[in-house]
């Protein structure tokens, strides 16, 4: 049975140590990691999380379900448990239990999670504990959002662009920003926000833009390993290296993606559609199709002296 | 991981109705490794693989458990609410048991400040302001209340996302399970033979009709957080 390709990538970074015993096919042999690492894009996402914006991931677990990776649905599977230990009794289902007063299970939850959003405190906790987490309303100018520039991340706003939605009463003006968001160290991200007003239409792209964050191959010279292209939707996206010295030659949208990346030389051009949001995701997915030449060499298992010639 | 004896036998499956599937016509194809026959136009699912994933996903458990993860339980069938309710009660754990609102883990700042709400709302109920208000207010507040408590009242201790779920039905919580793989959380869920079997990190191809098979593999897992919990508060 394959997991779906979104969890293997989660998971297969996260085992632990001892491959486990297994009946089926053996596990293949899986990188151990002992110490939980936490993908990259994940960092920018959880310092956002503490205040107004909403990006929120899942903690990545040392949860192992390698398991479940490959089996293979035709094999015969055998079932034996192991033996159970001397004197045991099955415990009694759930729906026999005696039903315990509201007190004791209250106590119970409290002493695991702590008060949390219950209302009361049995333990006698401070029922407030959790008050800092929610995001209170501002008044105007009273508390200036201060989270700027505290993940490392500078934003740039590609194109604002008024658009209308017609109803019966009129129309009603929405203001839909293209934003994209880099360190100039090789990570990048595009994100699209609409609002009824400009600046939450930036902040919302903003949003949008640090939750998908690619990196971009890069060489010593600060240029991409090889040609590519890339297209989204009606637009194509052109990339091609450049020498030191160049800089970035190329339009638009695609300009400040490659600038954002903190790529110095490269030279591109946009074929097909001029839409700039459309011309920013293509460069995205042209630059994910570039490969390291040490990761093609590895992958291959040649020395990289063969894929120059 | 190391394996435990988990009490499953085969024989106390087969007589909740374990293996029983849906109607022939409205199986899902990708479902085929773990169907074993077809009787009378149903499908009959292969217990042993069943038995097989559930020791598993037990093994996992515990072995999350004993580690001090939070676990959440979606069960939200009206037939299976109140097992749900009483088994993550046993294992105390989080739980859904009505409707699962849409965003409840992808839009989890909106829901905290629903749950601010709530336990501000208990809180004055505790303390009498309900009292204070005019008549019609007080109703109105009421009602929020028992609103909230309906759809809330298993994740009023949660502080952040969930590390493990556990969907009873797949076909029934898909928004659920959609989140989840957003998320990135992993998944345990009861299959049918009308479900989707790549969808969740770890499937227990089961019957999620019968009341007896649900109440079976919730009280495997139970009891296996139970372990597994027991062994956190040893070793801390």
């Amino acid at each position: 049975m394959a997991v779906s390709a979104t969890s293997l990538c989660s998971f297969s970074s996260l085992c632990i140590g001892t491959p486990r015993p297994s009946l089926l096919t053996p596990p293949p042999h899986i990188p151990t990691i002992l110490t939980i690492t936490t993908p990259k894009r994940l960092h920018p996402s959880l310092s956002i999380a503490r205040l107004t914006l909403t990006t929120t991931k899942a903690n990545p677990s040392d949860i192992d379900t390698t398991f479940f990776d490959n089996l293979n649905p035709e094999e015969d599977v055998v079932f034996d448990p192991p033996a159970p230990p001397e004197g045991f009794v099955p415990p009694p289902s759930f729906d026999e239990d005696p039903p315990e007063p509201e007190d004791e299970i209250a106590a119970a939850y409290e002493e695991l999670y702590g008060p949390a959003y219950s209302g009361v405190s049995v333990l006698g906790n401070d029922i407030h504990v959790m008050d800092s987490k929610v995001k209170k309303a501002t008044g105007f100018g009273s508390k200036v959002k201060k989270e700027k520039v505290r993940d490392g991340f500078e934003e740039r706003v590609v194109q604002v662009r008024r658009v209308t939605k017609v109803v019966k009463g009129g129309k009603q003006l929405h203001f839909r920003a293209i934003v994209v968001v880099g360190d100039k160290q090789g990570q990048v991200g595009v994100g699209v926000g609409k609002a009824k007003e400009v600046i939450g239409a930036v902040q919302k792209s903003a949003t949008n833009a640090r939750r998908n964050i690619i990196t971009v191959p890069m060489t010593k010279y600060l240029t991409f390993p090889h040609r590519s292209e890339g297209d989204y939707g009606a637009a194509k996206v052109m990339l091609r290296p450049a020498s030191p010295g160049t800089g970035v030659i190329a339009g638009g949208a695609v300009r400040i993606v490659l600038e954002m990346a903190g790529v110095e030389n490269a030279l591109g051009k946009q074929l097909g559609s001029k839409n700039a949001l459309n011309n920013a995701r293509a460069t995205v997915v042209a630059v994910q199709k570039m490969r390291q030449f040490s990761d093609v060499a590895r992958e291959r298992g040649i020395p990289m002296e063969e894929l120059w010639k | 991981m190391t394996r435990r004896y988990w009490n499953i036998n085969l024989e106390e499956m087969m007589e909740a109705g374990v293996h029983f599937g849906h109607g022939t016509r409205k199986w899902n194809p990708r479902m085929a490794p773990y169907i074993s026959a077809k009787r009378k136009g149903i499908h009959i699912t292969n217990l042993t693989r069943t038995a097989r994933f559930l020791s598993e996903a037990c093994d996992l458990v515990f072995d999350a458990a004993s580690r001090g993860k939070q676990f959440l339980i979606v069960g939200t069938k009206n037939k299976v609410a109140d097992s749900v309710a009483r088994a993550a009660i046993k294992a105390r754990c989080h739980y859904v048991n009505k409707k699962w609102l849409g965003g409840m883990s992808t839009n989890w700042s909106t829901t905290e400040t629903r749950l601010h709400k709530f336990r501000d709302l208990r809180t004055e109920q505790k303390t009498g302001g309900l009292n204070h208000f005019p008549k019609r207010d007080a109703v109105m507040l009421k009602r929020q209340l028992s609103h909230l408590q309906t759809y809330l009242g298993g994740i009023k201790y949660m502080t952040g996302l969930p590390d493990i779920v556990i969907i009873v039905d797949q076909h029934e919580e898909y928004t659920a399970l959609r989140e989840c793989i957003t998320l990135g959380i992993p998944t345990i869920c009861l299959i049918d033979t009308n479900c989707d079997p790549d969808l969740a990190d770890i499937s227990i191809p089961a019957n999620d009709d019968a009341i007896a098979s649900i109440r079976l593999i919730l009280n495997k897992l139970v009891f296996a957080i139970c372990e597994g919990r027991s062994s956190y508060l040893r070793n801390t």
